[in-house]
């Protein structure tokens, strides 16, 4: 009984959550934030997505065009996320932080400062967790592997790839619930102001 | 008092993290510097300034990538780093793939590999079965990744067929070589070694003080070349 009372306030909340989403995404500097929120993790998730390569590429004593080299590369890279699976949830990942950091500016910019922080840091924690998912644990590469092998040794590499499986499911859980949680205080947001502007213009 | 706690909780992800990163980039591994398998080291050992470490494993799709993009570039790669910059280049091959449970080819393929080496001719016998296991599997898109299709247990004879095109490999001697794990002591050994400096996985590339982990390619040898050279150029650099 309480499981379902649960599973219908969620799903009343996703209704109330798409709709403000649909709302705030109407408005151009909304939108314009959304874009560029996805394409910046897109870029960092996209960065990591092979291990720690690139990243000790960075910290290399290569000179400074080639190191701007390897930041260019990644572009190409961002083209390739859309021909692989694994492509599609870093897509999917930057997708649902981009839609959070919209909702909760949106949040801010009407000042229920309280109320988003607890979507927020959820949503902090599932993209921080969206980071630590990515490499390739087959391979004994990416960004979990190196501190599993220091704690469990050989076996690291094939706990890993469990533990990344679960951590990236994780990480979009938490986003799914920051954007649920953030889209049912906005949609309150936009009816009490709608109400509002229904009302001053009766009277 | 929810609010600290929440904090609290993304105070420690972040901290994680970060950990992590650095964790990454001091590198603590110790490098032994001393070739393992002489046939698999190219390059002057004796006069060589630089000396370039890749721990591999014959069925990693990331290190295939690399020494895809190196073959597919042989004439650039040996003059210009391997000559000019006096490079010693060595392959360190292990079945981790194999021990961690992901690859059942790993093994006869890190036999098969020091097998070609006991005959003398281990870099044709490697570049020969990473350029079947690219056309027969990788170009399909198979073995590519964690989530692509796996690619299915290999029959022994995949190994030995390599041996038929190729003048320098007798295919009787890699065979009762393989089936007598005449390698089997060398591969153990060097996998064993290899697991105490790559962090849990491969590849691990150690050029000098230079350390890095993974491969970012696309199978594109031209544009993997590229990254092989940006990889190549930062361990000159960190002489």
């Amino acid at each position: 009984m309480a499981i379902r009372k649960i599973a219908e306030t969620i799903s009343d909340r996703s209704k109330f959550a798409l709709v403000s989403t649909g709302y705030i995404f109407k408005k151009p500097k909304y939108l314009v934030l959304f874009l560029l929120s996805f394409f910046v993790f897109l870029y960092f998730l996209t960065f990591f997505r092979d291990g720690s390569s690139n990243w000790q590429l960075i910290w290399s004593g290569l000179a400074i065009d080639r190191k701007l080299e390897v930041l260019g590369r990644i572009f190409q890279a961002i083209l390739e996320n859309f021909c692989s699976l694994y492509g599609a949830v870093i897509l999917l990942l930057s997708l649902l932080q981009g839609i959070i950091v919209m909702q909760l500016a949106f949040a801010w910019r009407h000042r229920e400062k309280e109320q988003q922080l607890e979507g927020a840091s959820a949503g902090g924690v599932g993209a921080v967790l969206g980071f630590i998912a990515l490499g390739c644990p087959s391979c004994g590469i990416g960004l979990l592997t190196p501190l599993l092998s220091a704690i469990a040794g050989a076996s690291a590499v094939a706990l890993s790839e469990t533990i990344g499986h679960i951590i990236t499911i994780l990480a979009l859980g938490l986003l799914l619930f920051s954007i649920i949680r953030l889209g049912y205080i906005n949609y309150i947001i936009i009816s009490s102001k709608n109400y509002k502007e229904e009302h001053a213009k009766s009277h | 008092m929810q609010k600290a706690i929440r904090i609290g909780i993304l105070v420690l992800v972040i901290g994680f993290l970060g950990a992590l990163v650095i964790f990454n980039a001091i590198n603590p591994t110790p490098v032994d510097m001393a070739v393992w398998n002489e046939q698999m080291a190219k390059g002057d050992k004796e006069t060589a300034k630089h000396h370039f470490i890749m721990y591999t494993d014959i069925f990693c799709p990331y290190c295939d990538k690399f020494s895809d993009a190196v073959a597919a570039n042989m004439d650039h790669f040996e003059n210009y780093y391997i000559k000019e910059n006096n490079v010693l280049f060595e392959i360190r091959v292990t079945d981790v793939n194999y021990v961690n449970g992901h690859s059942e080819n790993s093994r006869p393929a890190g036999l098969a590999a020091y097998c070609a080496a006991k005959q003398g001719d281990f870099w044709s016998y490697y570049y020969a079965l990473l350029a079947k296991i690219y056309n027969d599997y990788h170009s399909r898109g198979i073995g590519v990744s964690r989530d692509s299709e796996k690619i299915p247990t290999l029959e022994m004879s995949y190994f030995y067929d390599i041996a038929d095109n190729l003048e320098s490999i007798d295919r009787e001697k890699l065979v009762r070589c393989m089936e007598s794990n005449e390698t089997a002591a060398e591969l153990d050994k060097n996998t064993k070694e290899a697991q105490k400096k790559i962090n849990g996985g491969v590849p691990r590339f150690v050029f000098d003080k230079y350390v890095a982990d993974g491969f970012a390619g696309n199978w594109n040898t031209t544009n993997d070349y590229e990254q092989v050279k940006l990889l190549m150029d930062a361990g000159l650099a960190s002489k």
